[in-house]
C-alpha cells in the first residue's frame, strides 16, 4: 500500500488490543467474558455518542462479567447478552463497540 | 389559597419494572386513557382512592434521561413540566425492580439530581425474596433522602403503605406549586454514578449472584435458533385458533340476541319510518360492533398475556434479523402482530420504535396485516363461493382461501417495507431491547388490561361504526323510490346514486354498482361492507342471519372472478376511518397519510384488476 507521510494521520487508529482482548460480537454461544472498554468506534453516525452512553447506562461498564446466552433465528444476529442479571438483546453493530476479555468457565 | 389544585403524582420506572399493575392497584384499575397534546402517546391517568385533590400519572417506561425513543421523550418532559397542557407533577414515584436494582437505582439517582420529592417504591419485593434478596430498607432509605416503600404490585401488599407515604408528602406539600425545570448536562458520568451505586448497594443489600435455574432453561428452548422459532410459531397457530374458532360461538350467539332483538322491537312499534330507522339502523349497527368483541377480547388477551409474561421480546429477538433485511426489526414484531387483531392498537404501539424511519415503514404497513375487521368480509363471500372441499385430503379449500389472503398481505408488507427501504437509507439505529425476566401473568392486570383495550375500542371505534351505520341507513332510505318503481328501494336512494357513479370506475375490475355502493360505508369499517351489501339486496329487512341468509344469494348473483376480485380489494384498501386518523397523529403529517391512502388505493385496484382478470382467463378456458 502506498501511503504519502501527509495522509498517514488519516489512516483510523487501530485499537492496539492484547490478542485475547475481542469485542462481544466474536464471542460464541454459552461464553462467558469480561468487559474491558466500550469503544467509541463509529457504527452509529450522529447517534454514535448516545449509542455508547445507553450501553454503559445499561451496565456494560468496563469490569461487568457478560455471559452469551444465544442468537437470533438462522444467523449470528442479534446476540443476547446476560448481565447483572439482566439480559439485553444486541446487534452486531452495537455488540462490536464492547470490548472484552474471555474468562474460562470454571 | 383559595381553590384547592390538584395534586399530581407520577410514576417512573424502567420498562419492565411492574409500573403499570403498581398503577392498576393504585386507582383501582381506573385509568382516564387519553393522549398528550399533539402526540399520540398514551397518558394514562388515574384517580387515588383515599387521596384527596390528587391525580397519578403513569409516565411511558425509561431507562434515563438521555432519551432515545419518542417514548422516552415524553417521559422525560412531563417530568421536568415542558410537555405542552401538562403541568408539572409534584412527587415523583420511582418504581424500581427489586430484583434488578442495579438499572433500577440508576435511574433513581438521575431522577433524584432534579431535587423533585420523590418516593421509591421497590416493587416485586417477593421476587426479590425469594431469590435471597436482602434489602435494608432504612438504610437504603437513609443513603437516598426518600421514604422507600417495599411493593408487591401483583398482590395488594405494600400498596397501603404507599399510599400512606403520599398522603403524607402531599399534606406536607400542598400549598407548594412545582417548578418547571431544565435538564442539559449529565452532572456525572455513568461511570461515577454507578460507582456510587455499588457503593450503596455494598451498604443495604445483600444479593445472591444466581437467577433461578428455570428462567435460564425456559430461555435455552424459548431462543434456541430451531426450537425457539418452533415455539413462536405455535404460539402463533394457538392465538388465531382462538381468535378464529373460540370466538364463534359468542359471537354467532351475540348475534342471535341482536337479531331477537331487532324482532322484538320491530312488533312493538307499527311499522314505518321510526321502526326502520330502530331496527335495520340503530340496531343492526350496534350489532355489527357487538359481534366483533369476542375476537378483539380473544386477541387482547392472548397478546397481553404474551407480553406480561415477558414473551414477546424474545420473539422480537429471534425475528430481528430477518425483519432487518427487509428494513425493519425486531421491534417492529409488536405492532405488526398487533395489527391482525386491529391496525389501531398495532399503529399505536409503533411508538416503542427507536428509528424515525423504521417505525414510518411499520405504520405503512401495519394495515397489510389481515386485521379482523376484515374477516366478515371474507367469511362471507367464501362461503358464498368457495366449496367446502378436501385439498390433498390435509386441508380444506376455504380454509385455504382464508390462509392464502393472510399470506398475500404479509408478503406485500414484505415487499413494500423492502422498497421503503431501500428508497431512503439513513442512520443506523441499535437494538438494545431488554428480555425482562419472565413473570406468570396476573390475573388481575390482565383484566384490567383487557377492560381498558376493550373500552378503547368500543369507544373509539365503535361509536364511528355505529354512526356509520346510521348515516348509512340514511342514505339507502332516502330518498324514498318513486310509486312506479320496480326495482329495489335502495337503487334510487342517495347510496344507490353514489353507487351507481362509481360503477364505470370500477367496471374494470368486475364490481356492480351494489359492490360499490357497500365499498361507501365501509371507509368507515370493514365489517360495514357485509351488513351493506345485505342492505343493498335488500337482505337484512328479514332479519335472519345475514351470513346464512346472503351467502347463496352472493353465489347466484356474482361471478366467481368478481367475488374473488372484490376479496383482493379489501386485502389492501384502507377502508377504515380509524386507521387513517391513527396514522395522521402518528406521522403528524398530511402528506405521509395521503400517501398512505393513496398507495394502499392504488395496490387495491392492481390486486382486484389482476385478480378479475387471470380469473376470467382461467375460468373461462
Amino acid at each position: 500500500m502506498n501511503i504519502t507521510m501527509d495522509k498517514i494521520n488519516t489512516i483510523p487508529h487501530p485499537v492496539v488490543l492484547d490478542a485475547a482482548i475481542k469485542p462481544i460480537s466474536k464471542l460464541k454461544k454459552g461464553s462467558l467474558a469480561r468487559i474491558v472498554q466500550v469503544t467509541e468506534f463509529t457504527e452509529f453516525g450522529k447517534n454514535n455518542e448516545s449509542v455508547s452512553q445507553r450501553l454503559k447506562e445499561l451496565g456494560f461498564l468496563p469490569g461487568a462479567a457478560i455471559k452469551v446466552i444465544g442468537f437470533g433465528f438462522l444467523s449470528n444476529a442479534p446476540i443476547a447478552i446476560g448481565i447483572n442479571g439482566t439480559k439485553f438483546a444486541l446487534r452486531p453493530a452495537e455488540a462490536s463497540k464492547i470490548l472484552v476479555i474471555p474468562i474460562a468457565p470454571n | 389559597m383559595s381553590q384547592t389544585r390538584t395534586f399530581r403524582f407520577a410514576l417512573v420506572g424502567n420498562p419492565n419494572c411492574g409500573k403499570t399493575s403498581l398503577f392498576n392497584r393504585l386507582t383501582g384499575a381506573r385509568a382516564k386513557v387519553a393522549n398528550y397534546a399533539g402526540v399520540t402517546i398514551e397518558k394514562r391517568v388515574g384517580e387515588l382512592p383515599g387521596l384527596a385533590n390528587a391525580e397519578l400519572i403513569d409516565l411511558p417506561g425509561t431507562y434515563s434521561f438521555f432519551v432515545t425513543s419518542p417514548d422516552e421523550r415524553i417521559a422525560r418532559d412531563v417530568i421536568l413540566g415542558q410537555m405542552r397542557n401538562e403541568s408539572p407533577p409534584d412527587v415523583l414515584i420511582a418504581v424500581v425492580d427489586a430484583t434488578h436494582l442495579r438499572l433500577g437505582l440508576r435511574l433513581v439517582l438521575e431522577l433524584k439530581s432534579l431535587n423533585r420529592p420523590m418516593i421509591l417504591a421497590l416493587n416485586q419485593a417477593d421476587a426479590a425474596q425469594q431469590q435471597g434478596i436482602k434489602i435494608q430498607l432504612e438504610r437504603l432509605s437513609q443513603q437516598l433522602g426518600m421514604p422507600v416503600v417495599e411493593t408487591i404490585a401483583i398482590k395488594n401488599n405494600g400498596v397501603g403503605t404507599l399510599l400512606d407515604e403520599m398522603a403524607a408528602i402531599q399534606t406536607r406539600l400542598a400549598h407548594q406549586e412545582a417548578q418547571i425545570l431544565l435538564y442539559t448536562e449529565r452532572t456525572e458520568s455513568v461511570e461515577e454514578l454507578y460507582a456510587r451505586i455499588e457503593s450503596i448497594l455494598a451498604d443495604c443489600v445483600s444479593q445472591p449472584t444466581h437467577l433461578p435455574m428455570w428462567q435460564d432453561k425456559l430461555d435455552a428452548i424459548v431462543m434456541h435458533p430451531v426450537l425457539g422459532v418452533i415455539t413462536l410459531l405455535t404460539v402463533l397457530l394457538l392465538t388465531f385458533q382462538a381468535v378464529f374458532s373460540w370466538a364463534m360461538p359468542v359471537a354467532d350467539l351475540i348475534d342471535t340476541s341482536v337479531q331477537w332483538l331487532g324482532d322484538f322491537i320491530g312488533k312493538q312499534i307499527p311499522q314505518g319510518i321510526l321502526n326502520d330507522f330502530l331496527v335495520n339502523g340503530l340496531i343492526a349497527g350496534s350489532g355489527s360492533v357487538l359481534v366483533f368483541l369476542p375476537q378483539i377480547i380473544i386477541l387482547f388477551a392472548f397478546i397481553l398475556v404474551l407480553e406480561d409474561s415477558g414473551y414477546l421480546p424474545r420473539a422480537a429477538f429471534l425475528l430481528d434479523k430477518l425483519m432487518v433485511s427487509v428494513g425493519l426489526s425486531g421491534r417492529s414484531f409488536i405492532p405488526l402482530l398487533s395489527s391482525f387483531a386491529c391496525a389501531v392498537p398495532g399503529i399505536m404501539a409503533t411508538r416503542t420504535i427507536q428509528d424515525p424511519r423504521e417505525r414510518m415503514i411499520t405504520i405503512m404497513v401495519a394495515p397489510l396485516m389481515t386485521c379482523s375487521a376484515r374477516l366478515p368480509v371474507y367469511a362471507l363471500i367464501i362461503s358464498a363461493f368457495i366449496p367446502q372441499r378436501n385439498v390433498w385430503g390435509l386441508f380444506n379449500l376455504q380454509g385455504l382461501t382464508l390462509f392464502v389472503l393472510y399470506i398475500a398481505g404479509i408478503i406485500s408488507a414484505v415487499l413494500v417495507a423492502w422498497v421503503l427501504k431501500s428508497r431512503n437509507k439513513g442512520d443506523v439505529f441499535p437494538l438494545l431491547l431488554e428480555l425482562p425476566v419472565y413473570r406468570w401473568p396476573n390475573l388481575y392486570h390482565l383484566f384490567s388490561g383487557l377492560r381498558e383495550r376493550v373500552g378503547i375500542f368500543l369507544r373509539r371505534v365503535g361509536t364511528i361504526i355505529l354512526s356509520l351505520s346510521v348515516i348509512l341507513w340514511f342514505l339507502a332510505t332516502f330518498p324514498a323510490p318513486p310509486l312506479e318503481a320496480s326495482g329495489a328501494a335502495i337503487e334510487y336512494s342517495y347510496a344507490g346514486m353514489i353507487g351507481h357513479v362509481m360503477q364505470p370506475l370500477f367496471a374494470p375490475l368486475g364490481f356492480n354498482w351494489q359492490m360499490c355502493i357497500a365499498l361507501i360505508p365501509a371507509m368507515a369499517a370493514r365489517e360495514v361492507a357485509v351488513s351493506a351489501i345485505a342492505t343493498v339486496y335488500a337482505v337484512a329487512a328479514t332479519g335472519t342471519d345475514i351470513a346464512t341468509d346472503l351467502g347463496p344469494l352472493l353465489g347466484q348473483l356474482w361471478s366467481l372472478p368478481t367475488a374473488l376480485a372484490y376479496l383482493a380489494w379489501f386485502v389492501y384498501a384502507p377502508q377504515c376511518l380509524s386507521t387513517i386518523a391513527v396514522v395522521k397523529r402518528e406521522t403528524n403529517s398530511w402528506l405521509a397519510t395521503a400517501g398512505f391512502v393513496s398507495y394502499l388505493f392504488a395496490l387495491a385496484y392492481i390486486a382486484a384488476f389482476v385478480t378479475y382478470r387471470v380469473a376470467l382467463l382461467l375460468l373461462t378456458n
